[in-house]
């Protein structure tokens, strides 16, 4: 009750702190007209009363302050006066503050940013029930540094064998396997995976309708399990469908289930629907070489994942000594969330260590600047102190600024937060993993904040601390002095420095780096010319294209585009170069030096490529000849090797002529193409190209055709439309766009890492030039007492420019090479982002020393000059 | 004479008790019920007077007197009555106790 009435009386004199002002006023004046009338009326003569009168006026003052006293709302009314002079001591130099809240705004804004990124595609689990129980499985050839998918023989072998795992399944992730459907009228392509009977026991997700797909069905059973998304827009969500039939590309598929509405799918993209993978192939020997599955599993609870990898070791090895085909392969388990989060991880992390570092750098800036403008200010502490000013309200006084630059940093660094969320979410969208997701999160901003503001409000307060300890008077004798007085001062300053130039080295490093391998990337050589093309896709369902249709078609199509006015050449493959490997086969050399040997044969990148794809990929004939007319199916089997593939098969020797295996058959090498990357980081692999109607009848493989034209390749869509549809008005013309998007897809997600990084480190580095600049500056500045004295003393100018110069370098040089240390220590993590960039490159290791040396000579030289440049004896007045 | 430390309160407690006053009434009903022992100044009766409303012992109003002039008037709360009685009591105890031990003689074989 009582605690209530004191908010109350406390409340109400704040918020009606003029009235309770003027009551007071008048009842104070109350009481003395009184007072006076009680005096003169007992007899006082008018003087003496007056006399009284004003002895008891002299303690209105005082008994208008005990009154404030009791308020007990003194404090709260003192902070807000304290804070706005504060805030009018702030504007009067504004410079500084602008520099501390600019610091503190990207501090806080950029790292939480950033480090809500990371959150969002790093740290935040897969969406599924116990991620951290699913792992998927690569295969290796000893001596290979290449994943490869899973054959169907080992991960039969794997299913039956392993008691690590609840469940282990697998599916074709293949980018072709993709289906045509009828929906509302107009044929429309949906992407599928075909996976085994358990898949959706590993995932554990079950369908939401229906049910899953049983072990029977593993014979590429016409059975299909549909997305919500596609329920809806081809059945409007009648569950009725279950049980009925959906045309596939022209083949009947029974619906058996739909999946809960918003399942993704963890190991492809943009999945409609899942039909059962047909298993059979995984009973043939001949398959032992054959690696084309996904496999993912669950491990069963408690199995650690070291336990489950030496089990999968022993059953390895046992299968190796049944079949020879599997003798030099092992596999590897990888935690499924390292996998998906995949390339984003080590950018991410680098991420994360670029944030760790700008914040830290972010405090240190503040302080110094802080640190330095407090003892500038020794001088006027002191001389407040000495006027009568308590100690506490000086204190109480720098507290206030502190606070003041504080929380103005930490607002601005909310909307710099904001901001840099919206251009990450749109720098990334579509390259980068689950970062549509981005929110920022309320953890990281916290620590921003809490980090940023305790550092500003801590050194700020710090020098005041020291300053108020000190006696006025040996303060104000030491006057100009203040600050050589204060030694451990000084010292403590200049180590600050030296870490900010240290951190702003690293920084710099980092920011050379990204900044001289963003033009690599895009310069890259991929071996191919990417301007002036199109591409596009056709699947032809096989219930309509036999082999022999299939090969003419593609023929058919590549002649007719090549006749269209513009047109150079035109071809189709079945994986376009730079996106990545795909069909990696065995492939042994059957003639030339290398037969018999242990170490021959290679992992191919098999290609099935049509009409004129070398041309028209811009990919010159060095050797032989390409495929023509004469390659057609019965024909000896017939391949083009690129230059590594005949380096590593048939080393020294002429390639063409020699006989190479691979996918169960024997060929001929005819031509010889340079390398192309196989990703767009430019690595090469050893590819080995076949003529799609020699190997039509092998598999549908669909290919992606390339179209490159003399002229801009846009405008051909709507041409390329109509000769397809001219041909069969069913085929869909499927992911159409120029050849430069098409590789660019890939190269998206190093742009996006490189731009992020680059920015965040080039803002970074301003923030610390700036930093260093200030506290350099600064401090020479507050020495211009002691030039003056110098050079009365008879020292030469240029002397003492010298003196400042040498002594700024030594404090920048010093950083410097503890920066280096630094930048070692992160160059194995740089080194997985930048591209044909070593991480110590010395050319970027000088340029970020000869930028901070740069900014430390000026911040010296530049208030040096100007100190010395006034007449002496101005400064000593 | 200035008042015994904490005092205060308590006389103006009890001076409140009696009727509502205005401050320079309260000063003046301490002086004279005391005999002018008591000087009740200005500058310790109006923090104090803000302290006990703070503590929801005594409400405030401004009124008339009748020398037709504002004042502002205190008057006890309930709380403020309960107060005063706990305030006597403790006081009577306490000065009792003390004027026992001022009337007190060596008696021989106490201690």
């Amino acid at each position: 009750m009582s605690a209530l009435a004191d908010l109350v009386t406390r409340l109400r004199s704040l918020v009606f702190r003029r009235r309770e002002e003027r009551e007071l006023e008048e009842e104070l004046r109350f009481h003395v007209d009184m007072e006076a009338e009680r005096l003169r009326r007992a007899g006082l003569n008018d003087a003496e009363a007056r006399r009284r009168g004003a002895i008891t006026l002299g303690g209105v003052e005082r008994t208008k302050e005990d009154v404030r006293d009791a308020r007990g709302t003194r404090l709260f009314e003192e902070l807000v006066r304290d804070l706005s002079f504060a805030v009018r001591t702030l504007a009067r130099g504004p410079g500084f503050a602008i520099v501390v809240i600019l610091t503190l705004a990207i501090g806080i804004g950029g790292t939480t940013a950033v480090f809500s990124a990371v959150d969002a595609v790093l740290l935040q689990p897969l969406p599924y029930q116990q991620p951290g129980r699913m792992v998927r499985l690569y295969q290796y050839f000893t001596g290979y540094p290449d994943r490869n998918f899973v054959t169907p023989l080992h991960y039969l072998a794997y299913r039956q064998q392993l008691s690590s795992f609840d469940h282990i399944a697998a599916a074709l992730t293949y980018d072709a396997v993709g289906k045509d459907i009828r929906s509302s009228d107009h044929p429309e392509r949906i992407r599928i995976l075909p996976v085994s009977a358990d898949y959706f026991d590993v995932v554990r997700v079950q369908p939401a309708i229906g049910r899953a797909f049983g072990t029977d069905e593993e014979n590429g059973a016409p059975s299909v399990i549909l997305s919500h998304d596609l329920f809806e827009r081809v059945f409007h969500g009648n569950a009725s469908a279950v049980g009925r039939t959906l045309l596939m590309s022209g083949e009947p598929y029974t619906i058996v289930g739909v999946m809960p509405a918003g399942y993704v799918d963890p190991l492809a993209d943009g999945v409609t629907a899942w039909v059962p993978l047909d298993l059979r192939p995984g009973l043939d020997a001949e398959n032992a070489n054959n690696h084309y599955l996904d496999v993912i599993g669950r491990l069963r609870p408690g199995i650690s994942l070291a336990r489950a990898q030496s089990e999968l070791d022993a059953v390895g090895a046992r299968f190796a000594r049944q079949y020879t085909g599997a003798r030099d392969i092992h596999a590897i388990l990888y935690p499924l969330k390292d996998d998906v989060v995949g390339a984003a991880n080590r950018s991410l992390e680098l991420m994360l260590g670029a944030v760790g570092l700008v914040l830290l750098l972010v405090c240190v800036n503040v302080a110094t600047l802080l640190l330095v403008r407090g003892s500038a200010r020794t001088h006027e502490f002191a001389l407040r102190v000495a006027l009568g000013a308590g100690r506490a309200r000086v204190l109480r006084q720098l507290f206030a600024e502190s606070v003041v630059l504080a929380l103005a940093g930490d607002i601005a660094g909310l909307v710099v937060a904001r901001l840099a969320m919206s251009a990450i979410v749109a720098l990334g969208a579509g390259s980068v993993p689950r970062l549509t997701s981005l929110s920022v999160e309320p953890r990281v901003l916290g620590f921003s904040l809490l980090i940023a503001t305790a550092s500003a409000v801590l050194f700020g307060f710090a020098p005041a601390l020291r300053a108020a300890r000190a006696q006025p008077v040996d303060a104000l004798r030491a006057e100009g002095r203040a600050l050589s007085g204060l030694k451990s001062h000084g010292r403590l300053r200049t180590n600050l420095v030296i870490a900010q130039v240290a951190l702003a080295f690293v920084l710099g490093v980092g920011a050379g780096l990204l900044l001289i391998s963003f033009p690599r990337l895009r310069s890259l050589d991929l071996g191919v010319k990417t301007n002036n093309a199109r591409v596009f896709e056709l699947h032809l369902p096989d219930a309509r294209y036999d082999s022999t249709a299939r090969a003419r078609f593609y023929d058919d199509i590549a002649g007719r585009l090549e006749r269209l006015p513009g047109v150079r050449a035109a071809g189709g493959i079945s994986k376009i170069p730079a996106s990545g490997s795909y069909h990696n086969w065995g492939t042994q050399p059957l003639t030339g030096p290398m037969v018999g040997r242990k170490d021959a044969g290679v992992g191919g990148e098999q290609r099935v490529v049509s009409g004129d794809y070398f041309r028209a990929a811009g990919i010159p004939i060095l050797e032989g000849r390409a495929f023509d007319a004469r390659d057609a199916a019965g024909t000896p089997l017939r391949v083009v090797v690129s230059v590594s593939a005949a380096a590593r098969l048939f080393p020294g020797v002429d390639a063409i002529g020699q006989r190479l295996r691979t996918g169960g058959h024997d060929w001929e090498v005819i031509g010889v193409v340079p390398d192309v990357a196989v990703d767009v980081e430019g690595r090469i692999a050893a590819y080995v190209y076949h003529a799609h109607a020699q190997f039509a009848g092998d598999r549908n493989w669909s290919l992606t055709q390339i179209v490159s034209t003399t002229g801009r390749p846009e405008a051909l869509l709507p041409i390329i439309r109509r000769t397809v549809a001219a041909m069969d008005p069913q085929l869909v013309v499927y992911r159409a766009m120029t050849l430069n998007d098409a590789i660019g897809q890939g190269a998206s997600q190093q742009k996006f890492t490189l731009t992020v990084l680059g920015t965040f480190a080039l803002v970074a580095l301003g923030l610390a030039a700036l930093g260093i600049f200030g506290a350099l500056s600064y401090g020479v500045k507050l020495r211009s007492r002691e030039f003056g004295v110098r050079m009365a003393l008879g020292a030469e100018r240029g002397a003492i420019q010298r003196l400042v110069l040498r002594q700024g370098l030594a404090v920048s040089l010093t950083g410097v090479g503890i920066g280096l240390a630094g930048a070692i220590a992160f160059s194995r993590v740089m080194a997985s982002v930048v591209f044909h960039v070593r991480p110590l490159d010395p050319f970027v290791l000088a340029g970020a020393a000869a930028f901070i040396v740069a900014i430390g000579a000026l911040a010296a030289s530049v208030p040096a000059h100007r100190a010395t440049s006034v007449d002496p004896r101005s400064i000593l007045q | 004479m200035e008042l015994v430390q904490g005092t205060l309160e308590m006389l103006v407690l009890k001076t409140l008790a009696l009727e509502p006053m205005h401050g320079w009434g309260i000063a003046q009903r301490i002086e004279r019920m005391s005999n002018d022992v008591f000087l009740v100044t200005q500058g310790s009766l109006y923090p104090a007077l803000v302290r006990m409303k703070r503590r929801g012992w005594v409400t405030s109003a401004w009124r008339t007197t009748e020398n037709k002039r504002r004042a502002r008037y205190y008057e006890l709360t309930a709380l403020g009555k309960r107060q005063f009685e706990v305030e006597r009591a403790s006081w009577q105890r306490a000065s009792s106790a003390v004027n026992d031990i001022l009337r007190a003689r060596l008696v021989p074989g106490t201690a």
